[in-house]
């Protein structure tokens, strides 16, 4: 039982900052990024490049990581999305195409074959009679800061609330004086960073292989849907959903069902409340 | 319908050229051509419902799927001759295909092409848990009855499925039925103000897409003779399936016909100098960049060079 709490509370901590960078772009772009799971595979990657081949640091490999996350949430913006102006169906399929690329990409230079990354953290603490990895336990803990972080800019500061701002209208915040277009940039590339450092904890929790990227962008899709658009509270409250329902129904059942029932729930939200369970309602 | 007879001359000049194609091409060339022919039926099966109602399905993989389990399982493990386990596949198929309408009920958009992404996964993980001596699992199922022997009668088979599939979805589609699906492509709320029932318009496009994505994974797995699911469900397929149709042009039928044999030879070009899966690095990159450049595909831009050549000569 205190198994099943602790292993659920440290995934979904975890799933929550994967969901987050894909809620952000979700809300404030309308767009969905379907090559945000490709983030996490390249971020996973940088990381092994820079860390385990080239030996540097771990702490520049994940800087490093977070820099390329950056670097391609930025150029995604400023050659796909604008250059589409908007298009929604050309930029979710021209996202998926990108996915694809980046996936042939990795294989190119790193093979076929799956990487083991070392533990981050290495070492295992009992807690209550439960084996905890220090890896997962500080990934968790990251996951954590950087979410209230991530909290505090959107509620804090004025770029924050631009974002706000234009995710509930882009017109009114324009009037308004903000520049649609330069707070996309920033989010696409918050968002693309938050993917990076997913990327580096999810690779070091399961492994590193070229396909990675399907599991979690699947995770954050559920997540996102079922929390509703621009609520990072619902993002949060449904990303221990989804983690607690995986941990248990592994643990009690079969492992291979993991995933049938976070399906379940995106199917089913959807089809009964689409706009989520705790989003506001659309107008388009 | 409005036919004309440069149609009907167009269609026999189609159908012409692919019947010599043997004459012409390696058997090597052949095999890659039975390829491209099922590829385009899923493509001409995903652009009837995608291309024209703006419903982007990511869930394609799931119907033929189905289509292609339904009839390897039955002709497998209950020994049902292919005559009637392929008729059935189409029902099961369509049914599913209902099943995929629910959804579109009530959302659209993006939210519409996650849920089908979700059946997809969902198939996925199902058809290697729920009764694998059926479906064999994560390994799938191998030594299916195969309808043809030798790489010239499977051509011809594929080829002319495609053809007849082309040329039904064609003939649909220049029916009023066909005009009003693109009209809720354009504005949903404004066909439904014309005083059309929108739900039966679109439960019309998902069956009809349903049974050629049925009729054509059913043919694939008794060409293959095998099946395994990560071939299937598998988001790298759906990838290919949507790059031929909006490479060649969605909304047009031909279109998807010419995106599918590009892509299929475009791959097959590319083998010898990438053998494995970094080929679709190039292949993506080519997709993306033409998608770009064209959203229409390639139809548009061979439309475009036809107006400015028609000007040159003027």
């Amino acid at each position: 039982m205190t198994q099943i709490l602790i292993q659920g509370l440290l995934l979904s901590g975890l799933y929550a900052l994967i969901a987050m960078g894909f809620m952000l772009i979700f809300s404030i772009g309308r767009t969905l990024n379907l090559a945000y799971g490709a983030y996490l595979m390249v971020g996973g990657y940088v990381y092994f490049w820079l860390s385990q081949q080239l030996g540097l640091p771990k702490i520049v490999g994940i800087g490093g990581a977070v820099l390329v996350g950056v670097l391609m949430g930025l150029l995604k913006h400023r050659l796909i999305v604008k250059t589409l102006k908007g298009d929604h169906v050309a930029v979710e399929i021209s996202t998926l195409i990108l996915a694809v690329v980046l996936q042939a990409g990795v294989v190119l230079v790193f093979g076929d074959s799956s990487k083991i990354l070392l533990p981050i953290v290495p070492g295992v603490v009992t807690v209550a009679g439960a084996q905890v990895t220090y890896n997962i336990l500080v990934a968790t803990i990251i996951s954590w800061v950087v979410i209230l972080a991530l909290y505090a800019f959107v509620r804090g500061t004025h770029t924050g609330r631009a974002m706000q701002a234009v995710s509930m209208d882009p017109k009114g915040a324009a009037i308004s004086g903000i520049d649609p277009d330069r707070i996309n940039l920033i989010t696409w590339g918050i968002s693309g960073a938050l993917g990076a450092l997913g990327g580096v904890f999810f690779a070091s929790y399961t492994q590193l292989y070229p396909s990675m990227w399907v599991a979690p962008l699947i995770i954050s899709v559920a997540v996102v849907i079922v929390g509703g658009i621009g609520s990072i509270l619902g993002t949060l409250i449904v990303a221990h959903i989804v983690g607690f329902l995986e941990v248990i129904i592994v643990s009690v059942w079969a492992p291979e069902l993991r995933g049938v029932f976070t399906m379940l729930l995106i199917i089913g939200v959807l089809v009964m409340r689409p706009q989520g369970l705790f989003g506001r309602e659309e107008t388009h | 319908m409005n036919l004309r007879a440069h149609h009907v001359l167009l269609w026999g000049l189609f159908i012409a050229g692919l019947m010599v194609m043997p004459e012409l091409v390696s058997k090597g060339t052949l095999r890659t051509m039975i390829f491209a022919c099922y590829l385009a039926i899923f493509a001409i099966s995903w652009d009837v419902l995608s291309g024209r109602t703006g419903y982007i399905s990511f869930g394609h993989p799931f119907l033929i799927g189905i289509g292609a389990y339904t009839t390897a399982i039955l002709s497998k493990r209950f020994d049902v001759p292919v005559e009637i386990s392929i008729p059935l596949a189409v029902v099961v198929t369509m049914i599913a295909g209902l099943i995929v309408l629910l959804p579109a009920l009530r959302i659209k958009g993006s939210y519409f092409a996650l849920v089908t992404l979700a059946f997809m996964e969902l198939m996925y993980q199902l058809v290697q848990v729920i009764r694998p001596d059926l479906t064999g699992g994560t390994r799938g199922m191998s030594g299916l009855q195969t309808l043809t022997r030798g790489a010239l009668n499977g051509y011809y088979l594929a080829a002319s499925l495609m053809s007849v599939l082309a040329i039904i979805a064609w003939l649909l589609m220049r029916t009023r039925v066909g005009t009003a699906l693109w009209a809720i492509g354009m504005n949903e709320e404004s066909v439904r103000g014309s005083g059309l029932s929108t739900t039966r318009l679109k439960a019309f496009a998902f069956l009809v897409s349903a049974a050629i994505a049925g009729l054509g994974g059913a043919f694939y797995v008794h060409y293959l003779g095998s099946i395994a699911p990560r071939a299937l469900f598998d988001i790298n397929f759906l990838f290919t399936i949507i790059v031929a149709v909006l490479i060649g042009g969605a909304g047009t039928i031909i279109g998807p016909i010419i995106g599918a044999f590009f892509m299929v030879f475009l791959l097959e070009w590319l083998r010898p100098w990438l053998p494995g899966a970094e080929r679709y690095f190039v292949y993506g990159l080519i997709a993306l960049l033409l998608y770009m450049f064209q959203p229409k595909g390639i139809m548009a831009i061979l439309a475009g060079l036809w107006v400015r050549l028609k000007r040159v000569t003027s």
